[in-house]
C-alpha cells in the first residue's frame, strides 16, 4: 500500500468504514434475499413432504445438496490460506485480503453445516448425531470439526474486528445509529489499552496455529468421507490431499472474486491494488497447476489400469454421460484459468476476476462430478432397479434449496460487509504509519 | 467284420428307438417355439400343488416367459374343473395349491389328471400339457445302532385304503443346505429294496447344524412317471452346533458407538479436548479483554 502515504489516518479510516447500500447493493440484496426466500420455501415443501421432493435414491442418496456440501466446506479455507498462511509466514501484503477471507470463510462454513441439515431430511435428528453418534464414523469427525472450524472461523473473525469496532463506535455520526447499540455490544469494552493489544495478538497468533491443522483436517476428513467407503472413483489414498488443494485453489478464486467487487463497489483502488491481484494471482496459478495435478493422478492412474469395475465411471466421466461437465470442470475450473493468470497482463484485476469466476464455477461442477457418477456406479451390480435409479438431475426442490443456499452465502457476506469494513481499518493505518520515514 | 458291423448298426438303431420312446414326467405342449410344462408336487405330505411353466425357445436356450396366466384343471377342460389360475413369474413359473373344495375328490381318488393351459389372449396359440399322477406319500425315518446313523425312507402309494410301500423306486436322500441339498452317504440317489424301503448310511458327521447342532434330512422323488414330485424332511441332531466368534460384542471400527476401539477413543478424544481446549482459552481472553476495558473506562471515569 505504498500509494497510502499521501493520505491521513482520517482518510483511511473515512475511506474504509462500512457504506450504506445504494441502489446497486440494494437490488443485489433484495435479488440475494428473493433467491433464498425461495430456497427456503422449497425446504419448506421438503420438510413437509420428506426427501421424496428430491431425485434422490437408492443409489444416489448424495446429490446436489452433498455436493454443495463440499463446495462450501472447500471455500471455506480460504480463512485458513489468507489470515493463517500469511499472518505465519509473514506477508506483507495481506492486509487488505484477510478481512474478505475471513468473511467468506464464516459465510461458507455456516452454510456448509445448514446444507448437511437439508440433506438430512429430519433436521429434528440432528441432536441425534450428538446423542448415538459412533466416533467411529467419518461422519461424526466430519460433524465435530466442521463445528470446530467454524468455532475458530467466527473467533478469528470477531478478535480482529475488535479494534476497527471501537472506530466504528468513534464514527457513530458518521455511519448513523442504526448499528451503534450492536458495535457497542460486540466492542464496546475494547479501549486499546496495551494489556488488550498484547491479549489480542497472542490469540490472534494461536488462532492461526490451531486454524491450519484444523482447516486440514476439515478438508481431509470430508474426502474420507467419500474414499473410506469402497466405490469406484472415490476408492483413492490420495483423496485427502485431492481435496485440500482443490480447497486451496476455490478459497483463492473466491478471494480473487471479492477483491474485484470489493475494489469497484467501495472504491478501494488505492488498497486493493494491481499489486495484490498480481501476487494473487501468482498464488492462483500455482494452486490451479497444483490441482491439475492430483487430478492427472485421480484420473489418469485408474484410467490407465482401467479395472473392469471402474471403466463404467470413468468413461461416463470421460466420453459418457457427464463428459461436457467434466471437461468443462478440467477446463474452465482449472486449465483456462492458468492459461489466463500464467502471463503478467492477466493478473491485472478484470482478468483475474474472470479467472476467479472460473474457478469458482469450475469448482462447484468439479464437487458435483466427484459426488454424483460415482454413486451411479455402484460395485455390485444394480438389480431389479427402476430405469430412473440409473441417472441422476436434481429436482426443482433440490436446485432451488441449493441456489438459496449460495444466494444465503452472498447474503451473508454483503451483509457482514454492510457491517463492518471488508478491510481492517486499524491494522492499515498501523501498516501505512509504519511505512511512514520517521 | 461284417457281423461286427450288423451289431454296431443294431445297438444304434435300439439307441435311437429309446430316445423316442422315452417319456417325460409330464406332457408338454409345444405351438411355435413356445413350451407349456406342468408338473405336480408335494411337499411334506401337505397341500399338494401344479407347478406349469412357460418357455420359449431361442436358439438352443429356453428362456422364461414372464406374465403368462394359466388356468389348471383336473381331469379336463371345463369351468367345474378349474382348480386355480395362476401368472408365471420372472422364472416362467406358476403355481396352484389345490383348493380346499378338491378334498373330497382328493379323497375318494387314488390317481389324478391334470390338465393345464394357457389363455388364448396370452399366447398366440393356446397351449395345453397335462400331467397324470398316482396317489403317493413319502415318508423319512432315522435309526441309531452301534454308532451307525440310517436313514430310511419309503414312498407310499395309496392302494384301496391301505399305504403300501411301492418297490423299485429311486429316492434321493441328502441334507438341506442353504443352496442346495448334500448327498447323506456316497450316492445320490438310493433305490427302494424288495419291501420297498431305502436306506443310507449317513456319514458326514461333522456337518454344522443349528445353534442346537440340528441338521435337517431331506428325501425327495424327483420328476417321477407316476408319483410326480415328492419331498419330505425330517430334523435330527446329527449335526455339530457352531461355534461363532462372539466378536460382534467386542470393541471394534464397526461396533457401536459405545463399543468404540480405546485408541480410537483416546486419539479422538484427545485432539477434541486440545483444540476445544484452545478455543475455551481463547474465548476466557475475550473475557479478559473485556475486563481489563471495564476496567480501563472505570479508571478514565
Amino acid at each position: 500500500m505504498e500509494n497510502l502515504q499521501k493520505f491521513s489516518a482520517e482518510k483511511i479510516t473515512n475511506d474504509l468504514l462500512p457504506q450504506k447500500f445504494g441502489p446497486r447493493g440494494k437490488i443485489w440484496t433484495a435479488s440475494l434475499l428473493v433467491v433464498a426466500a425461495f430456497g427456503a420455501f422449497a425446504y419448506v415443501q421438503q420438510l413437509r413432504k420428506g426427501l421424496v421432493v428430491t431425485n434422490m435414491g437408492d443409489y444416489v442418496s448424495w446429490g446436489i445438496y452433498i455436493s454443495n456440501f463440499v463446495f462450501f466446506v472447500a471455500i471455506s479455507l480460504v480463512g485458513s490460506l489468507i489470515t493463517a498462511i500469511f499472518r505465519l509466514s509473514n506477508v506483507p501484503w495481506r492486509t487488505p485480503l484477510t478481512r474478505i477471507s475471513e468473511m467468506i470463510a464464516v459465510s461458507a462454513i455456516t452454510f456448509a453445516s445448514l446444507i448437511i441439515i437439508v440433506d438430512m431430511g429430519r433436521p429434528e435428528r440432528l441432536l441425534n448425531l450428538f446423542i448415538h453418534g459412533r466416533i467411529q464414523s467419518p461422519i461424526m469427525w466430519d460433524v465435530i470439526v466442521i463445528s470446530t472450524y467454524f468455532c475458530i472461523s467466527l473467533l478469528l473473525l470477531y478478535i480482529t474486528l475488535l479494534p476497527d469496532i471501537r472506530l466504528m463506535i468513534i464514527a457513530k455520526e458518521k455511519l448513523g445509529k442504526t448499528f451503534s447499540k450492536l458495535y457497542r455490544w460486540l466492542g464496546g469494552f475494547w479501549k486499546g489499552t496495551a494489556g488488550q493489544e498484547k491479549i489480542r495478538d497472542r490469540s490472534i497468533t494461536i488462532l492461526c496455529v490451531v486454524i491450519i491443522p484444523v482447516a486440514f483436517c476439515i478438508h481431509t476428513v470430508t474426502s474420507w468421507l467419500f474414499a473410506t467407503t469402497y466405490r469406484p472413483g472415490w476408492d483413492s489414498t490420495n483423496f485427502g490431499a485431492y481435496f485440500v488443494s482443490g480447497a486451496f485453489l476455490v478459497g483463492a478464486g473466491g478471494v480473487v472474486v471479492a477483491m474485484y467487487v470489493f475494489r469497484r463497489v467501495y472504491k478501494l483502488e488505492h488498497y486493493i491494488t494491481d499489486r495484490h491481484f498480481e501476487k494473487m494471482g501468482r498464488i492462483l496459478v500455482m494452486l490451479a497447476l497444483l490441482y491439475l495435478y492430483f487430478n492427472v493422478n485421480e484420473y489418469l492412474v485408474p484410467a490407465f489400469k482401467m479395472k473392469k469395475e471402474e471403466e463404467a465411471h470413468l468413461s461416463g466421466l470421460f466420453a459418457g454421460e457427464y463428459a461436457p461437465m467434466f471437461w468443462f470442470a478440467i477446463m474452465v475450473g482449472m486449465v483456462i484459468p492458468i492459461l489466463i493468470v500464467v502471463f503478467r497482463k492477466g493478473r491485472k484485476p478484470l482478468p483475474m476476476f474472470i479467472a476467479g469466476v472460473m474457478v469458482v464455477v469450475g469448482a462447484w461442477f468439479k464437487r458435483y462430478l466427484i459426488v454424483t457418477p460415482t454413486m451411479l456406479h455402484p460395485f455390485l451390480p444394480k438389480y431389479d432397479a427402476p430405469a430412473r435409479y440409473s441417472h441422476y438431475f436434481p429436482s426443482w426442490e433440490e436446485w432451488a434449496i441449493t441456489a438459496g443456499s449460495l444466494a444465503g452465502v452472498l447474503l451473508l457476506i454483503t451483509l457482514m460487509a454492510r457491517l463492518f469494513p471488508v478491510i481492517s481499518i486499524y491494522k492499515t493505518i498501523n501498516d501505512h504509519e509504519s511505512e511512514l520515514p520517521s | 467284420m461284417k457281423a461286427n458291423f450288423l451289431h454296431k448298426t443294431i445297438i444304434l438303431l435300439s439307441l435311437l428307438c429309446c430316445i423316442g420312446v422315452t417319456r417325460s414326467n409330464a406332457q408338454d405342449s409345444v405351438a411355435s417355439s413356445t413350451v407349456l410344462t406342468v408338473r405336480y408336487f408335494l411337499a411334506s405330505n401337505k397341500v399338494p400343488y401344479v407347478s406349469v411353466t412357460t418357455k420359449k425357445k431361442t436358439g438352443r436356450k429356453l428362456e422364461a416367459i414372464n406374465g403368462t396366466p394359466v388356468n389348471v384343471y383336473f381331469n379336463e377342460v371345463a369351468p367345474e374343473n378349474l382348480l386355480g389360475k395362476t401368472i408365471t413369474g420372472i422364472t416362467g413359473e406358476g403355481r396352484v395349491a389345490l383348493p380346499a373344495s378338491f378334498k373330497a375328490t382328493w379323497d375318494s381318488l387314488n390317481e389324478f389328471k391334470f390338465v393345464a393351459e394357457t389363455d388364448a389372449v396370452a399366447a398366440t396359440v393356446p397351449l395345453s400339457a397335462d400331467v397324470t399322477v398316482k396317489k403317493a406319500i413319502l415318508v423319512i425315518d432315522t435309526a441309531s445302532a452301534d454308532g451307525v446313523r440310517t436313514i430310511t425312507a419309503q414312498l407310499k402309494e395309496r392302494s384301496g385304503k391301505d399305504w403300501v410301500a411301492v418297490k423299485d423306486i429311486e429316492i434321493k436322500l441328502g441334507i438341506k443346505r442353504l443352496l442346495g441339498n448334500l448327498t447323506v452317504g456316497d450316492a445320490e440317489t438310493y433305490t427302494a429294496d424288495s419291501t420297498g424301503t431305502t436306506s443310507a448310511e449317513f456319514k458326514k458327521d461333522s456337518m454344522p447344524g443349528d445353534e442346537n447342532g440340528n441338521i435337517i434330512l431331506v428325501a425327495r422323488v424327483e420328476d417321477n412317471d407316476v408319483y410326480g414330485n415328492l419331498m419330505v424332511e425330517r430334523s435330527v441332531p446329527w449335526g455339530k452346533a457352531p461355534k461363532l466368534e462372539q466378536g460382534f460384542w467386542h470393541r471394534s471400527l464397526w461396533s457401536t458407538g459405545n463399543r468404540a476401539p480405546i485408541w480410537l477413543l483416546a486419539l479422538a478424544l484427545s485432539i477434541i479436548v486440545g483444540v476445544w481446549g484452545v478455543v475455551l482459552y481463547l474465548i476466557r481472553q475475550l473475557f479478559r479483554i473485556r475486563k481489563m476495558g471495564r476496567e480501563a473506562s472505570l479508571a478514565n471515569g
